[in-house]
């Protein structure tokens, strides 16, 4: 090659390729370094997540997205919670203890959190709790019982997700909810109501700090909808540093947390929307903690170096809403049928890596009442066949089938259970509904078929069947109505006689199952995907993890 | 008049031109033939294009002759299997058959990709030629012809993917609205492109004896603006086929495309990607594999449809072909 330069001051093309190559490797270091820190396990007391979402609304009246659920628990208390005991499946793990305890007060294992003592009625008519002395906000404002009943007011004054919390206890007034003292409130029903202890633990029982909602609130929004949609106002052990939707959340622990610094000081939810993703981070050590991972996944990181997977039984439940007021699902026959043409051991196997298991009842099996002796849906295409020419339809039919984008898992069970359908003459068609639509399709009610998964969050018999059979209920998505059902749960909600209302429940379980307002599938179990120096998880039976929970193991 | 797009005859070949009309079509035909293959001789990456749509169609067509298994029938005891003798290209998640499933898939984006840009270029280029030919008169027409113009304008200055999806969102996922979203966003391209080629062509002699001689405005677009102009529409067809076969798996990627199980090579690609992470490849690289090597295809037939449309090139071509012989003898 001869050189255009003879005078040598310019570079050669050599010359130039190997400078621009020491550039970019220069250029690159910096961003390999950076990678090489994100890869390196998180400082011993910060704990990063890895979501599915960041948190939307902070407000627990109006928002149930996956992120609001963390940040409220981070960031509130509640008044009492359930004792804790270790898991029978992973020791090492804790959980709620939800038993039914017929010798204690409201038949529950329960201690204070915001409260230090309380007393209850017999009946369950009133309770009465001595709140903690000194417990301060994150705004330096006293607990007191002034903020109790503020809290209480406002679910009565909004009517959400509070309101039907208030529901549920037969809470109509606010009068009903009273400051006897500084540090003593009660909550006084009319009725005896069970639940009215059982509530109070709930994820969306959360006290608010009334005196920092007070100074927020405006004419216009007398209870601090707009500040509580961003901030938080409560007494728990985490505030929020900062909060960018989208990408991430900062939690930092309280120094001045009633219950002790949390141990991780500072927790970093980052968003990662997809679960592939998510799992990579664990994996790669990025992340402390990968939250909602699909099965195949859990199965694979269980023989990574570093990352445990514990998973335990839970209260999740999918399952597939049968309209009942869409033809032909009208006829029980028809429901039936669909039952027994669901694939389930291969749902289970497949889709699940057997890692979930049969949904054989109407509500958790953890819970005090279930019985599954009553599920009798095995697949069986003759008998569903049978079913159909019982309903008049021997030669099939055509319907559709929603599901959630966003689930990894309803996709492929629609396809297994579409196939399955195709042996009885029934041609399933499939409609991919996107994430963000696709509540609204549930709660509309107007789809023939569509995938629900949920979780009741208190743990007695008669809430969840009242949440999901009550043909009053607002999430009853099936539209299933049957007068006995509705007399029995309206029963077992008036009395706080257990043995009745298990009675009662176990009757309309017997109802409900043999009537088939869901396609019954699968309880999902939980999971936790973590950096094995990460311990301390406790499961809750409202699905979420608690940052206060954790440590990290020297 | 010639058409610009017949093939230009050597002397030889001409004088070949036998009495009766059905010698001279067979003669004409024969020249073609070998003009053909001595092009596909001299450029053996057109002649890879070919084979590949060719393959592609023939695939799509025979595929239930083909298929060792149905395309949307789950088969939940041969979920996730490697590539073996039983499943060539293994399966997936529900067990079902990825080389049937692959092989079935071109009945799907083929049909709406060919659909949908027949349906634009057809709509687009008359537009396009009414506004070409309209545009530098006065009145109503030329206002019409502005307005079209900047209505394109508007169109081509969202992002043709995020369109897409709009559209599908706004009519309902159905393989009708897919094939009208693709129809949608390509129209302003063949618009464009028959408009400029119109611009270029108005004004030409024969043209303009055309219209001293009475023919009506839609006579002489309909006999001699439009067939001169369609060189350009018919390369870009072809790219543009294969880029929608593109478009239609990207929709289907994000969950606006067909409907589940349908085969489809974007749904496949979204349904086998998240297995990627926990080892399972075959899912989602085979079907990559198939879109990748259609619009590769595609984009080599759209290059030879330009060379052989584009009479100076294709003379050229031609030349070049007849020179070689005699360079080599």
């Amino acid at each position: 090659m001869t050189k255009d330069n003879d005078s040598g001051w310019l570079p050669d093309r050599r010359a130039v390729l190997k400078g621009g190559a020491a550039l970019a490797g220069a250029a690159a270091v910096p961003g390999a370094l950076k990678m090489r820190e994100a890869q390196a396990a998180s400082p011993a007391g910060t704990m990063v997540i890895a979501a599915p979402a960041t948190p939307q609304s902070l407000d627990s009246e109006y928002d149930v997205s996956l992120g609001t659920f963390e940040t409220v628990a981070a960031c509130y208390d509640s008044i009492v919670e359930f004792e804790k005991i270790p898991d029978s499946t992973v020791p090492s793990a804790q959980r709620e203890d939800i038993k039914d305890y017929p010798d204690r007060p409201g038949r529950v294992s329960m201690r204070g959190k915001l409260a230090e003592s309380w007393e209850i009625d017999q009946g369950s008519k009133w309770v009465r709790f001595k709140l903690r002395e000194g417990v301060k906000s994150h705004d330096g404002n006293e607990l007191t019982a002034d903020d109790v009943v503020w809290t209480w007011h406002r679910k009565l004054a909004l009517g959400a997700i509070g309101g039907f919390y208030c529901n549920t206890i037969d809470l109509r007034r606010p009068e009903q909810v009273k400051a006897e003292s500084k540090y003593v409130v009660s909550i006084n029903l009319d009725n005896p109501n069970p639940l009215l202890l059982k509530l109070q633990p709930n994820l969306y029982n959360p006290i608010y700090d009334s005196k920092k909602c007070k100074e927020m609130a405006t004419a216009d929004d007398p209870w601090a909808k707009k500040y509580i949609e961003n901030n938080v106002a409560g007494f728990g052990p985490y505030r929020i540093e900062q909060l960018v939707r989208g990408q991430q959340a900062v939690f930092k622990g309280r120094d001045d947390y009633y219950g002790g610094k949390p141990k991780m000081h500072t927790v970093i939810f980052k968003e990662v929307p997809t679960s592939a993703n998510r799992a990579q981070l664990l994996q790669g050590g990025a992340v402390d903690i990968a939250q909602y991972l699909q099965p195949l996944e859990l199965i694979t990181l269980k023989k990574s170096e570093g990352v445990a997977i514990d998973t335990v039984p839970a209260t999740f439940m999918l399952w597939i809403e049968l309209n009942a007021k869409i033809p032909p699902f009208d006829k029980v026959d028809v429901r039936r049928a669909m039952n027994f043409a669901f694939p389930m051991e291969q749902v289970v196997k497949t889709v699940f890596q057997n890692i979930a298991y049969p949904l054989n009842g109407a509500m958790p099996d953890l819970y005090p009442g279930f019985n599954g002796s009553y599920f009798e849906y095995k697949q069986d295409f003759a008998k569903a066949k049978e079913l159909l020419k019982a309903a008049g339809m021997a030669d099939g039919f055509e319907t559709t089938l929603a599901y959630n984008a966003g689930d990894p898992v309803q996709e492929p069970t629609a396809i297994l259970y579409q196939s399955a359908l195709k042996e009885i003459g029934v041609k399933l068609v499939l409609k991919k509904v996107p994430a963000a639509t696709f509540y609204n399709n549930v709660s509309e009610r107007k789809q023939p078929m569509i995938f629900y998964y949920d979780s009741p969050w208190c743990p007695d018999p008669g809430y969840s069947m009242n949440l999901y059979f009550h043909s009053k209920s607002f999430i009853n998505y099936s539209n299933y109505a049957n007068a006995k059902v509705d007399e029995l749960i309206d029963g077992a909600a008036k009395t706080a006689d257990m043995d009745v209302r298990l009675k009662n429940m176990d009757e309309a379980q017997k109802i409900i199952m043999a009537e088939a307002p869901w396609t019954f599938g699968v309880f999902t179990n939980y999971s936790m995907a973590r950096r094995a120096d990460i311990k301390g998880w406790t499961y809750y039976t409202s699905n979420n993890i608690r940052f206060q929970d954790f440590y990290r193991e020297a | 008049m010639q058409s610009a797009n017949e093939p230009a005859l050597d002397p030889g070949e001409a004088g070949a031109l036998g009495a009766s009309a059905a010698g001279r079509r067979w003669t004409r035909l024969k020249f073609q033939l070998r003009f053909l293959l001595a092009v596909l001789r001299a450029r053996p990456m057109f002649a890879l294009g070919y084979f590949i749509v060719l393959t592609i169609i023939i695939l799509g067509v025979f595929a239930p002759l083909i298929a060792p298994y149905p395309p949307e029938t789950a088969n939940p005891e041969d979920f996730l299997q490697l590539p073996s003798g039983r499943h060539l290209l293994g399966t997936d998640a529900t067990g079902m058959d990825i080389f049937t499933r692959i092989i079935y898939a071109p009945r799907i984006d083929l049909t709406i990709a060919i659909a949908g840009t027949v349906i634009s270029a057809v709509v687009g280029s008359l537009i396009g030629a009414l506004v070409g030919y309209y545009q530098e008169m006065r009145g109503i027409r030329a206002f019409f012809a502005g307005f079209v113009m900047r209505a394109a304008d508007v169109l081509q200055a969202f992002p043709v993917f995020v369109f897409a999806i709009a559209l599908v969102a706004i009519f309902g996922q159905s393989l009708q609205s897919i094939i009208a979203a693709i129809a949608f966003v390509n129209t302003p391209i063949y618009l464009r492109l028959m408009r400029s080629q119109v611009l270029a062509i108005r004004n030409m002699r024969y043209v303009e004896a055309s219209y001293v001689s009475g023919a009506s405005d839609v006579a002489i677009m309909l006999r001699h603006i439009i067939p001169n102009s369609l060189g350009p529409i018919l390369s870009q067809l072809s790219v543009n086929i294969g880029w929608s076969v593109l478009l239609t798996a990207a929709l289907s990627f994000v969950g606006a495309g067909v409907v589940a199980p349908t085969p489809e090579w974007g749904s496949m690609i979204a349904v086998g990607f998240q297995s990627i992470i926990t080892g399972q490849w075959w899912p989602s690289v085979f079907p990559g594999i198939a879109l990748a090597v259609t619009v590769f295809g595609f984009a080599l037939v759209g290059a030879s449809v330009e060379v052989l449309a584009d009479p100076s090139r294709r003379r050229a071509l031609g030349g070049t072909l007849r020179q070689k012989p005699s360079g080599a003898a």
